[in-house]
């Protein structure tokens, strides 16, 4: 059974789908993702491929509504995104070389998944660490197409379009310049990103990376601009790292202009946000009651605090 | 009514009583503007909704696919050569009785503050008159009685700029629209910019082989006008063998094979002219109704809503696509939509065309369909490919009249200025790309312009040349290699002030062409550096799952 249903309580989709609960929880001795696991025999470099245990799939099953209850089919897509074959691997250690490969299949797949005219998001993002659900430790991500644009980024494109009307920019835009001049945000900055803790962290240690040119989907960053962007992941992900001296757990998502739909180019701006679980060395912040049925988040830390500390953690990449 | 400003939209709002029928207005706020709905009952024949100051330079735009979508100051006169006008006919407009005595744009019109558009043409035709100070916004329903309140054909206006505002535009045309299109973007071959009317089997069957030979890639080889017995007599003529074998023919090259055809045009000297000529749109005295003259011929237009002719056309398509044709070009389809008495009473010209375009879509089903001298908004959701601009030519001429004449450089001017349709509403067909360096006038320069454009807007690339010429295999090889590179995402910066710089992107990086002039054209390319190479390798496994592979080139 695979099917969308609609929450009238709420106007959002919620997917529900039985083959996510027929997932293995963690395998013990072997990786699924390595030469010679469950989905590879010989080697690879990258590779993108369609989960197992989907709750989405291009040709999902008709469904029919019943009554007042609102029903649709869950046509889109469920990948998981490898990032290289090293197992041991991980962002904060991969060569940058590796992670611009890592940029440039994204951004294939954002384009390859647009075809599809029945989907209207791509939404790329990756769970780190068994604190936010991750299975396996060999470095990968995932990636859902859906057909549907998502409740949160319905959200942030009518917060930034309407910035954009009020204003005549795009609020990203706006706020790169102001953390640029007040600087106590900044974790690292290069020609073309900024990584900064926004002023409106909502987790204890959560960085934004903004492009300082706007665009509003990886696509449209230069070549140069996305081996800023892979040193700016990387440099981010080693600060995590070396801030409690362990493989730090978080949520990276990529928050690009919706595809076959209304995407507001103009006013949405491209970004990665990195939400991490952890508010010490042995703290988990976790997404309780508030959080998780208001949305209304309350963060522990000073924003500009989590961003002095990180900042002074010294990586060389 | 007038706004005195554009942010005064909404005293426009509320209920009025005009000559023969009622109207309501509402407005209502979106992102970075205002929609406009509203509902009609009586009998409806020209709507002014609302008429602003008039600014200085402004984007018009043309109703069907072979006009003008142009930038204009307040100096603009329409200068269309007098002795045109009848041969135009509705090829000029919808309404030519308007058009040739005022200054109008169809669908939309922007400025440097704004964009102003119609979301959807079903019943109505939106247009603008630009008066001395002000534009007046108009719905024309061509006499249509409404019985019931019916809702008119909706207006956005947004406070943005054509570079970003015309892209938003496209984007709430297809929701609005809620369109679907075939998302496969071909390469191919077409006769029609080598051969024009002197084409036949012999030369058909030689390119085929020159193709294959210089191993071009096409996924599609179409046939134009040339094969049929007359305009309107679609069976081929003895130039040509059977549908079938013609079809077969190319199929067993590998190739998608494609059609011309003009569907909604009856010449004088058909058969369907003589023998049926109640299926065609007649005037007040019952007399049929010159859509326009081509071929040294007139021509009428098929009543679209006459069951008879609608069993013919869909009949007609059907015995295509049971021939082996699988693309189609569809050609002259403004004579769909030319006023005039129909079976059908009280069908609007819109109306009656999209019931023809209806009609073809179910009789061929998912194939490939090419609008081409086509109502744009009308056509919406009906096409796959859609030509944005005049016909090309084997020569590049600026000073030659602004009227769809064929022409490469307004027809280049087109591809950019619609560009924003592009992969929104359709495949935008920019016209054939001729790349033989004999029998042509048109120089390196413009060539590669038109070929870069082209392939930086990611539209339709259909080469049209005699492949024994010598052919300009660089640019060639430039499309091929674009078009291993999947998708793009493009920008244009400049619709206003003419000077343009497209920006293109894809999953190799952003490359930029900066037109200084078009009308040289004078131009600068700079392609973007890849640091890394990826190939990918497509794997279906047999649980149906798909992997793709990324593996780096090294060069
Ligand atoms: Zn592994
Ligand atoms: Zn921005």
């Amino acid at each position: 059974m695979m099917e969308r249903r609609w929450n009238l309580l709420t106007g959002e989709w919620v997917m529900v789908s039985a083959f996510t609960q027929a997932r293995p929880t963690n395998p013990t001795n072997f990786c699924p993702l390595c030469p010679g696991g469950d989905e590879f025999e010989g080697d690879y470099d990258l590779v993108s491929f369609d989960n197992r245990y989907p709750s989405m799939k291009l040709d999902a099953p008709e469904v029919e509504s019943e009554g007042i209850y609102q029903k649709a089919r869950s046509n889109g897509k469920c990948e998981v995104v490898v990032y290289t074959i090293d197992h041991e691997s991980a962002m904060s250690m991969m060569p940058i070389h590796q992670i611009e490969k890592l940029i440039r299949m994204w951004a294939d797949r954002y384009l390859d998944l647009a075809q599809n005219r029945f989907i209207k998001y791509v939404f790329i993002f990756e769970n780190r660490g068994k604190e936010v659900g991750a299975t396996l430790p060999h470095p990968h991500g995932q990636l859902y197409a859906f057909p549907f644009i998502p409740k949160r980024i319905e959200a942030k494109l009518q917060a930034l379009a309407k910035y954009y009307d009020e204003n005549g920019r795009c609020a990203v835009c706006d706020i790169v310049d102001s953390e640029v001049k007040f600087e106590k945000r900044i974790i690292y900055e290069n020609e073309s990103f900024i990584a900064l803790v926004p002023f409106y962290a909502r987790w204890p240690y959560e960085v934004h990376i903004y492009p300082k040119r706007h665009v509003s989907t990886i696509v449209e960053l230069t070549n140069i601009e996305r081996y800023h962007l892979s040193k700016a992941l990387k440099v981010v992900t080693m600060k995590y790292d070396l801030l409690f001296k362990q493989a730090f757990p978080y949520m990276m998502m990529l928050f690009q202009a919706p595809v076959n739909d209304i995407s507001y180019s103009h006013a949405f701006h491209f970004h990665i946000e990195f939400n991490p679980v952890k508010r010490d060395k042995d703290k988990i912040k976790w997404m309780a009651s508030v959080e998780t049925g208001t949305w209304a988040f309350i963060n522990p830390k000073i924003p500009e605090e989590a961003a002095k500390e990180l900042r002074n953690v010294e990586v060389e990449v | 009514m007038y706004v005195s400003s554009l942010s005064e939209i909404r005293k426009i709002m509320g209920y009025r009583q005009c000559d023969g029928y009622e109207i309501l207005l509402e407005v209502s706020k979106i992102p970075s503007g205002y929609k406009i709905t509203g509902e009609v009952k009586g009998r409806v024949d020209d709507v002014e909704l609302f008429s602003f100051p008039r600014p200085d330079k402004v984007l018009v735009n043309n109703w069907q696919s072979w006009g003008p979508a142009r930038v204009i100051t307040k100096e603009f006169k329409l200068d269309f050569p007098k002795e045109l006008i009848q041969k135009f006919g509705f090829s000029a407009s919808i309404m030519p009785e308007v058009y040739f005595n005022n200054l109008i744009s169809d669908y939309f019109i922007a400025s440097e503050e704004f964009v102003i558009g119609a979301l959807k043409s079903q019943i109505g035709h939106v247009y603008f008159r630009l008066n001395d100070d002000n534009v007046s916004v108009h719905s024309r329903y061509f006499g249509k009685t409404f019985h019931e309140w019916t809702p008119i054909e909706p207006v956005v206006i947004l406070n943005l700029a054509p570079d970003d505002g015309l892209f938003y535009y496209a984007e709430l045309i297809a929701k609005e629209n809620d369109i679907a299109f075939s998302s496969h973007n071909p390469i191919g071959w077409s006769s029609w910019y080598q051969y024009y009317l002197d084409y036949d089997y012999q030369k058909m069957v030689s390119d085929l082989d020159k193709s294959k030979e210089l191993d071009l890639g096409y996924e599609v080889f179409q046939i134009d006008d040339a094969w049929e017995v007359d305009i309107g007599d679609w069976i081929p003529n003895e130039k040509f063998p059977s549908l079938k074998e013609m079809a077969d023919k190319i199929a067993s090259y590998g190739y998608k094979p494609g059609i011309w055809l003009a569907p909604f045009s009856i010449s004088e000297t058909s058969s369907v002219f003589k023998n049926h000529p109640d299926w065609l749109v007649k005037d007040e005295y019952g007399l049929p109704v010159v859509a326009y003259e081509n071929w040294n011929k007139k021509i009428y237009a098929l009543d679209t809503t006459h069951p008879e002719a609608i069993e013919w056309l869909r009949k007609l398509f059907i015995t295509l696509k049971e021939s082996g044709f699988d693309y189609f070009k569809i050609d002259f389809l403004f004579a769909g939509a030319i006023q005039g008495r129909r079976y059908a009473e009280n069908t609007s010209p819109v109306e009656a065309y999209r019931n023809g375009l209806k009609v073809i879509r179910e009789a061929v089903g998912d194939s490939f369909v090419l609008g081409c001298g086509a109502p744009l908004l009308p056509s919406v959701g009906f096409v796959d490919g859609m030509r944005i601009g005049a016909d090309t030519a084997p020569y590049w001429d600026p000073n030659a009249p602004d009227i769809g004449y064929p022409n490469a450089y307004y027809a280049l001017r087109n591809v950019i200025t619609r560009a924003f349709m592009n992969n929104i509403l359709w495949w935008n067909d920019p016209d054939c790309l001729m790349l033989r360096k004999e029998d042509t006038q048109i120089n390196d320069a413009q060539r590669e312009l038109y070929t870069l454009v082209s392939l930086f807007l990611d539209n339709m690339i259909i080469q049209s040349d005699n492949l024994s010429y010598e052919i300009d295999m660089k640019l060639w090889k430039l499309i091929k290699k674009y078009k291993t590179y999947g998708r793009r995402r493009f920008k244009i910066k400049g619709l206003i002030d003419g000077k343009y710089t497209i920006t293109s992107c894809g999953v190799n990086g952003c490359d930029e062409v900066i037109i200084e002039e078009l009308t040289i054209p004078q131009y600068m390319v700079s392609y973007d550096t890849p640091r890394v190479e990826l190939k990918k390798i497509v794997e279906k496994r047999t649980d149906g799952r798909t992997f793709n592979y990324y593996e780096e080139t090294h060069q």
